[in-house]
């Protein structure tokens, strides 16, 4: 299924977060030079590739560096050292939503978020109804999107993401807080874009089994390292299994 | 330099998105409240009649002077309208990245144009707060006339400052929030020290507090928008002080640029 081109790749990626014992300490660290704080290496040393149409679950503990991978692959953080190479359309659900405006509507927000993707206004009407109906909102939509629950978020942004032809989809956790028809259905669709349009998928998770539904391939991490990458029942396996 | 190509590349790029966020802004900001979009006029209305009736009414400040032959009130409203989008710019500048934390946090979005499409809402607002004063001038039996011209000059170099002044603040109020507050703080100082309830042309000071005080570019946009309603002074007669201002928008675009090239990177981590 998937082609030899490489579409993401990190070459020994390093990410420290600095810590400082508080927000005023952080302000003067901008103006003065020594400052203390403790050092936190979110992702220490970390080398992959991923090629066009391969679907990777990421596993780890809670603190283990997947979802600052996931947010360097999408551009919204940046590495302290190394190199990363994305090539292509990165479409993101990271930490649960996929970044809505709280004050907007839910309708309001899916025009802004396809704007920003760089679709027209005709493209944008006509897949209005296939994003509202994949998501299951109904008349939610002409709500503010602050009285969504979790559930509509994910939902939203997921009917989204999978009708707005990404070429890299990344899913952090947002599978999680559907119920299992919906998991189901998105399973579904992402196997579907995954096989019809060569989507690359990066997925993170703490449900293997959904993971192993639509991914051919796993990474377990732990402490910022790669401890494992390979077929995703050796993943699974590992992960589960908890003695890496 | 480097830098600053970057940020204006980005601005190149993304200048349709930038547009529709601008709209967004605006509708976010007047959208959940029955009145909607009369607060934009409401709020203003109500500050003026306020400062009018304290300092013509009660103060009798007034009455009395000289205001090149205009009620103090529009006076006033000259250099007040301007203040308005200032006013918001100082403060919802400083927080523009931290009321936009999704476009940081969550998806891929050049950062450095925040500032501009929060800028170019509120420059909206202002150009409908032009509109009613043209209308209450009109009221007063003052038409415009041919200085009128010279005020989207004056808007220009207000917005480009606040650009800047946006671009540098917020990304030091993502940083901490006792920046957001100390500039909260400032605003009504900053308000107080500006020319906007005197004139510091006519001012009773030695000559350094006053290169002092129209060094501040607040100073420079109150005086500019009443050169052009009340007082009918072209730009290039007031040569020092349009060069002062310049200077200071210089300063502010180096400070903006480098405080980006030093910042960007480490803002997602913070918000």
């Amino acid at each position: 299924m998937s082609s030899d081109k490489v579409v993401v790749r990190f070459r020994g990626v390093r990410k420290l977060y600095k810590l400082f014992a508080s927000d005023k300490k952080r302000l003067l660290a901008v103006f003065l030079p020594h400052i203390p704080y403790s050092e936190k290496w979110a992702v220490d040393g970390i080398d992959f590739e991923i090629r066009q149409g391969e679907s990777v679950a990421i596993f780890g503990v809670n603190g283990a560096g997947k979802s600052t991978v996931l947010k360097m692959v999408t551009g919204v953080t940046y590495p302290t050292e190394g190199d990363i190479f994305v090539d292509g359309r990165v479409s993101a659900l990271l930490e649960l939503t996929a970044g809505f405006d709280s004050e907007l509507t839910g309708r309001e927000n899916v025009v802004l978020k396809c704007q920003l993707m760089g679709m027209r206004d005709e493209e944008i009407a006509a897949k209005m109804q296939d994003i509202i109906d994949f998501a299951e909102i109904g008349e939610y939509i002409d709500q503010p999107t602050r009285t969504f629950s979790s559930g509509m978020l994910a939902r939203l942004g997921f009917g989204i993401s999978v009708t707005t032809d990404p070429e890299i989809f990344i899913v952090d956790e947002a599978l999680s807080v559907g119920d299992s028809r919906f998991q189901a259905k998105c399973v579904r669709k992402v196997r579907e874009i995954i096989e019809r349009d060569q989507v690359t998928l990066l997925f993170v998770t703490h449900a293997t089994e959904t993971a192993a539904r639509f991914c051919e391939r796993g990474i377990v991490m732990k402490d910022g390292r790669i401890v494992f990458d390979g077929a995703i029942s050796d993943a699974v396996a590992l992960y589960e299994g908890g003695g890496y | 330099m480097q830098t600053f190509r970057t940020i204006l590349l980005q601005h190149i790029v993304w200048r349709h998105q930038l547009l529709k966020l601008a709209r967004a802004d605006i509708v976010k900001t007047y959208s959940g409240s029955a009145l909607g979009w009369a607060w934009a006029i409401l709020k203003p209305a109500v500050t003026i009649f306020v400062f009018w009736f304290a300092f013509d009414i009660g103060l009798r400040i007034g009455r009395g002077q000289d205001y090149a032959g205009y009620p103090f009130i529009l006076w006033f409203m000259a250099g007040m309208i301007p203040w308005f989008f200032m006013d918001e710019m100082l403060t919802e500048g400083a927080n523009a990245l931290r009321d936009y934390h999704y476009l940081v946090t969550k998806m891929r979005f050049p950062i450095a144009t925040i500032p501009t499409f929060v800028s170019l809402s509120k420059l909206l607002i202002h150009l409908c707060l032009i509109g009613v004063t043209v209308v209450f001038f009109l009221c007063y039996g003052y038409a415009p006339d041919r200085y009128l011209l010279q005020l989207p000059i004056y808007m220009l170099l207000m917005l480009l400052f606040f650009i800047a002044w946006s671009q540098f603040a917020c990304l030091l109020g993502a940083m901490s929030r006792d920046f957001y507050n100390l500039v909260g703080a400032m605003t009504q100082a900053l308000f107080w020290l500006s020319g906007i309830l005197y004139d510091v042309h006519t001012m009773d000071v030695p000559e350094w507090l006053r290169i002092i005080l129209l060094f501040n570019p607040i100073t420079f946009v109150a005086n500019g928008y009443r050169n052009i309603f009340i007082y009918k002074v072209w730009i290039w007669e007031e040569p020092d002080v349009l060069l002062y201002f310049l200077i200071v928008l210089c300063v502010m675009t180096v400070l903006a640029t480098r405080t980006y090239a030093k910042l960007y990177r480490e803002v997602p981590d913070v918000l």
